[in-house]
């Protein structure tokens, strides 16, 4: 197996403007997808946006109302050809939010039912059954009664059950949601792993924002049965291209202002924006949100990561490069360094001034909530290598590369 | 029923597959039965000309049945007997259930198995049992009182309203709220109740004021079936009611048949009068229990049971006084009756006998009645338990367009009175040439006994659908099995406990049915139920008694093995 490159081959799946109504509300509006042999495909998105009516209507458990879903190269659902191809000949393997063990059989059953059904020999089944069960760790428990599992067991059997028969497409819908922490991240590597291994292309509906960018090789995120973006995760999470998506993917530091003047230069030029309130008077450049036009005048929303902010004592002289935190600070300073090649001219420094209010010690380092000054309070993660103390005065540098600006 | 029209199933891309063609077979197979004969009825109820003779409509049966000098009286006596059954049990079931399922009594769950038992027992043995004791003349009750000073003549009287109504909430009335009533209160969200304990609520406090109405769903459902069971009752009214002339609707009806010219039209009219009385009830029935108003109900939680503390022996005590009577006297006093030289006679001398039970056990009729019952009610279960789990799976799990008609129907039998399905059958069966040969074998008996099992069974087995995750058929799907391999492979091998217990229930059902058989079985197919009957008619009071005891022998064994097969929910 191992179809080289993942999500780099042929479509495996294809869904063109599927939609799926339930009443009058379209729980699945115009969605179109393709994923391609070998990669992990996420749905991520808030509950109710329509990531697992989507699945289901790709498992064919939902009949949809508008659209068409193509499995490898072959229409399974079709409403312009009043086609729909039903579930158990769609060859797909899934694996439910509460597994879905029979709970009258034995494991050895549950996983040798897909392979009965396709008639396979009796010898083939056990060799095929063992092995699968062998890629999980559950050899030696064949004979077991499937209801006296633990939740980790029954989530591997049911892996094993979907995968056994090798099945075009596997379709996780949040699997791991039933696990407890600890077992949900060794689950996630675990499966990370199998799907390396043994080259499958996967289909994965979750909401845990976690779980999608560590598993997937592309996310779409949906909101309102829309898909709003689709890229790989450091990518979504890099250049969002919507305020939804931006907020739904980690942190942001949001800051309100008007739109100054637009500075000379094309697509990626950059916008200075004057800051409200208390920090009036500061402005701060960063690029225009992509597809989106701002006026000067415009109300705008100042947006960064708050790892991309350089954050060094106020007392430090030089800017950017404190002794204490040094990853941070390097990584800030040469994205400024990128920056200023992109001819992004910084109008002010892009600098403002900070002190921090509360400081919680969590561990690995520091949650921060820092004043900006009146009503702006950002919060931001601190090394823990250097020495912070409440009401510590900051200098806080927004490298213009790392700052968007949208619509407000 | 807009879904029987083929345009709308086209309307949407769907597969022509076995799946749909099945369940069109079955929806076609179950209107056939049901639908067919209650037309059947309806079309009856115009017919104007005399039997033999060419059709001919009009309206002189409904004119004769509303003119009818008793049907006022049965009327009001139908409604009342109805409302006062409901509004005695009601309140009494509710305490009960709540105290089985939420409360620390001791002994609960057997408790809990005797309503169980008591609501299998036959209601004319249970008649015949209360007969012994509050007989006016010979009643023991009474003759005890009798022999007290000062008492001159005992004061109860069976044969009156009141006998009736006592009899009723003895035997249905309460037994099957106290079944039904006990899992929703078990499966009730325990956290709702503990909110209220914590903010300073009583236990009595928190029942009434959080329990109760948390339930209310659940309570009116119960309701509305314990109605509509009570405006079907027959044979109690037919035992109790025809000795001071006290009808209601069902035993009018029954009354417009068996005289020498029998009344086909009108009793088929205030046949129809009960249908369209019907109706509505198995409309709120159906919404109260669709959807979400049952999401309050999960049975995931861990329920701590109240303490009663001193209450815990007058609760115990009060428990067990209400099952000795809905169990332990009808139980008791049907066997002291097969013993007796004279049925009812406590005060001759020298009462007992085993003659009773040699001349039964000897006597070929019983003997053959008995083969026949059995074979009946074995035949019965088996085929209730394919059709109704089928209806069952049809209209909770599939998209077929039909489905909704057919869950309509399956409700159908219960809105026609017992006697005059049967008669409509008798007139399917002798109407439709193909049908013919069945007339006056048991195959024509086991037809009747799964129709009119079908509105419970159905019930049943879809309640036990619904909390059945639905995942665990999908992953079948999934794998690559089709919807009938789904079907028998994991739905059926999960479903076997409440089936089996379907089964029992429809066993009982059969082996006691009186009203679908009345008019339906002759002397070759006639079953124990009805050899009772004959033999009453035949003035062989003792007879009918050890038949009678036989039937709630074979009752409570049906009873006891559904319970050991593990239905624990209705």
């Amino acid at each position: 197996m191992g179809g080289g490159e993942p999500g780099a081959g042929e479509a495996v799946l294809s869904l063109d403007a599927v939609t799926k109504l339930f009443g009058a509300t379209a729980a699945v509006d115009r969605a179109s997808l393709e994923i391609r042999r070998g990669e992990v495909f996420t749905l991520l998105g808030p509950s109710g946006c329509g990531k697992t009516t989507t699945l289901r209507l790709v498992a064919g458990l939902e009949h949809l109302d508008a659209g068409e879903i193509t499995l490898r190269g072959r229409v399974v659902a079709s409403t312009r050809r009043r086609l729909f191809v039903p579930p158990h000949k769609r060859n797909l393997g899934m694996v439910f939010q509460s597994y879905a063990i029979w709970p009258h059989m034995t494991v050895l059953d549950n996983v040798a039912y897909p392979l009965e059904l396709r008639g396979t020999r009796r010898a083939i089944i056990r060799e095929k059954v063992s092995r699968v069960l062998g890629l999980v760790g559950l050899e030696g428990l064949e004979t077991r009664s499937a209801t006296l599992l633990s939740g980790g067991q029954m989530q591997r059997l049911a892996l094993c059950r979907a995968l056994v028969y090798e099945p075009d497409l596997l379709l996780l819908d949040e699997p791991f949601s039933n696990l407890d922490a600890k077992l949900r991240e060794q689950m996630r590597v675990e499966v990370k792993l199998l799907q390396r291994r043994l080259g499958i292309t996967v289909l994965f509906v979750t909401h845990d924002q976690i779980e999608a960018l560590s598993l997937s090789d592309r996310i779409a995120v949906m909101q309102r049965g829309r898909v709003e973006q689709v890229g790989p995760p450091r990518h979504l999470y890099e250049a969002p291209a919507s305020a939804f998506v931006r907020d739904f993917l980690g942190q942001t530091v949001l800051l309100r202002g008007r739109v100054a003047k637009r500075l000379p230069g094309e697509p990626s030029a950059a916008i200075v924006v004057e800051l409200d309130g208390a920090l009036a008077g500061c402005s701060l450049a960063g690029r225009a949100a992509p597809g989106i036009a701002l006026a000067a005048g415009a109300d705008a929303h100042v947006a960064i990561r708050p790892e991309d902010i350089a954050v060094t004592p106020a007392d430090a002289r030089s800017p950017g490069h404190a002794p204490g935190g040094a990853k941070d600070d390097l990584r800030a300073g040469r994205r400024w360094e990128q920056g200023d090649e992109a001819m992004v001219p910084a109008p002010a420094d892009n600098v403002l001034a900070g002190a921090i209010e509360a400081l919680l010690f969590v561990g690995d380092r520091y949650e921060a909530q820092v004043s900006l000054g009146g009503e702006h309070r950002i919060q931001l993660l601190l090394p823990r290598a250097s020495d912070w103390r409440e009401g510590q005065p900051l200098r806080l540098v927004f490298p213009p590369d790392a700052v968007s600006v949208w619509p407000a | 029923m807009a879904g029987l029209t083929p345009s709308i199933a086209l309307a949407r891309p769907r597969r022509v597959e076995l799946s749909s063609v099945l369940c069109s077979a079955v929806l076609g197979l179950v209107a056939f039965c049901v639908v067919f004969p209650v037309l059947l009825v309806v079309v009856q109820s115009f017919e104007v000309s005399s039997p033999g003779q060419p059709s001919a409509y009009g309206l002189s049966g409904w004119r004769a049945a509303f003119g009818e000098p008793g049907l006022r009286t049965a009327l009001v006596n139908t409604l009342t007997v109805t409302l006062v059954r409901q509004v005695l049990s009601l309140p009494a079931a509710i305490l009960i259930a709540w105290l089985l399922a939420r409360t620390d009594l001791p002994g609960r769950s057997w408790i809990e198995f005797g309503f169980w038992a008591a609501f299998f027992l036959p209601g004319f043995t249970v008649t015949l049992s209360w007969i012994l004791l509050l007989d006016p003349e010979y009643g023991l009750v009474n003759t005890s009182l009798a022999a007290l000073p000062f008492v001159r003549k005992g004061p109860f009287n069976i044969y009156s309203f009141w006998g009736i109504v006592w009899v009723h909430v003895l035997t249905g009335s309460l037994t099957v709220k106290v079944i039904l009533l006990t899992p929703a209160f078990r499966n009730m969200n325990a956290s709702f109740e503990e909110a209220s304990r914590v903010a300073g609520a009583s236990t009595l406090r928190t029942a009434l004021r959080i329990t109760v109405p948390v339930m209310a769903p659940a309570i009116l459902s119960v309701l509305l079936l314990g109605t509509m069971v009570s405006l079907q009752t027959f044979e109690v009214e037919q035992v109790l009611g025809l000795p001071f002339r006290f009808f209601v609707f069902s035993t009018m009806i029954y009354d417009l048949l068996v005289t020498r010219v029998p009344r086909y039209d009108a009793a088929t009219a205030l046949a129809v009068v009960v249908l369209l009385a019907m109706l509505p009830l198995v409309g709120a029935q159906q919404w109260l229990t669709r959807g979400r108003r049952y999401t309050t109900i999960t049975g995931q939680f861990q329920n701590l049971p109240h303490h009663l503390g001193r209450w815990r022996t007058p609760a115990l005590v009060l428990v067990l006084l209400v099952l000795a009577l809905v169990l332990g006297v009808p139980v008791v006093f049907a066997l002291l009756g097969t013993f007796m030289k004279l049925f009812g006679f406590f005060h001759i001398q020298d009462p007992w006998t085993l003659d009773n039970w040699s001349t039964v056990l000897t006597d070929e009729l019983f003997l053959r009645s008995l083969q026949n019952t059995l074979i009946l009610a074995t035949g019965t279960a088996v085929a209730a338990v394919l059709l109704h789990s089928l209806v069952a799976y049809i209209a909770v799990r599939t998209r077929y367009a039909g489905r909704r008609a057919l869950d309509v129907i399956s409700w159908l039998p219960f809105t026609v009175p017992g006697v005059i399905l049967g008669l409509a059958l008798l007139w399917m069966f002798l109407g439709v040439a193909a049908l013919r040969p069945l007339y006056g074998t048991t195959w024509l008996l086991i037809i009747a006994g799964v129709i009119a099992g079908m509105p419970l069974g159905v019930q049943i087995i879809k309640s036990g659908l619904l909390q059945l995750g639905a995942e665990l058929e999908e992953a079948s799907r999934i794998a690559g099995a089709s919807w009938w391999a789904t079907y028998r492979r994991i739905v059926l091998r999960l479903m076997a406990p409440t089936l089996m217990a379907v089964g029992m229930i429809t066993f009982v059902g059969a082996a006691r049915n009186i009203g679908n058989f009345a008019l339906l079985s002759t002397s070759a197919n006639r079953p124990l139920s009805i050899l009772q009957l004959d033999y009453i008619a035949q003035r062989k009071f003792e007879e009918a008694v050890v038949v009678a005891f036989i039937i709630m022998l074979i009752s409570l064994g049906g009873a006891l093995l559904a319970r050991l097969l593990g239905l624990r929910h209705v």
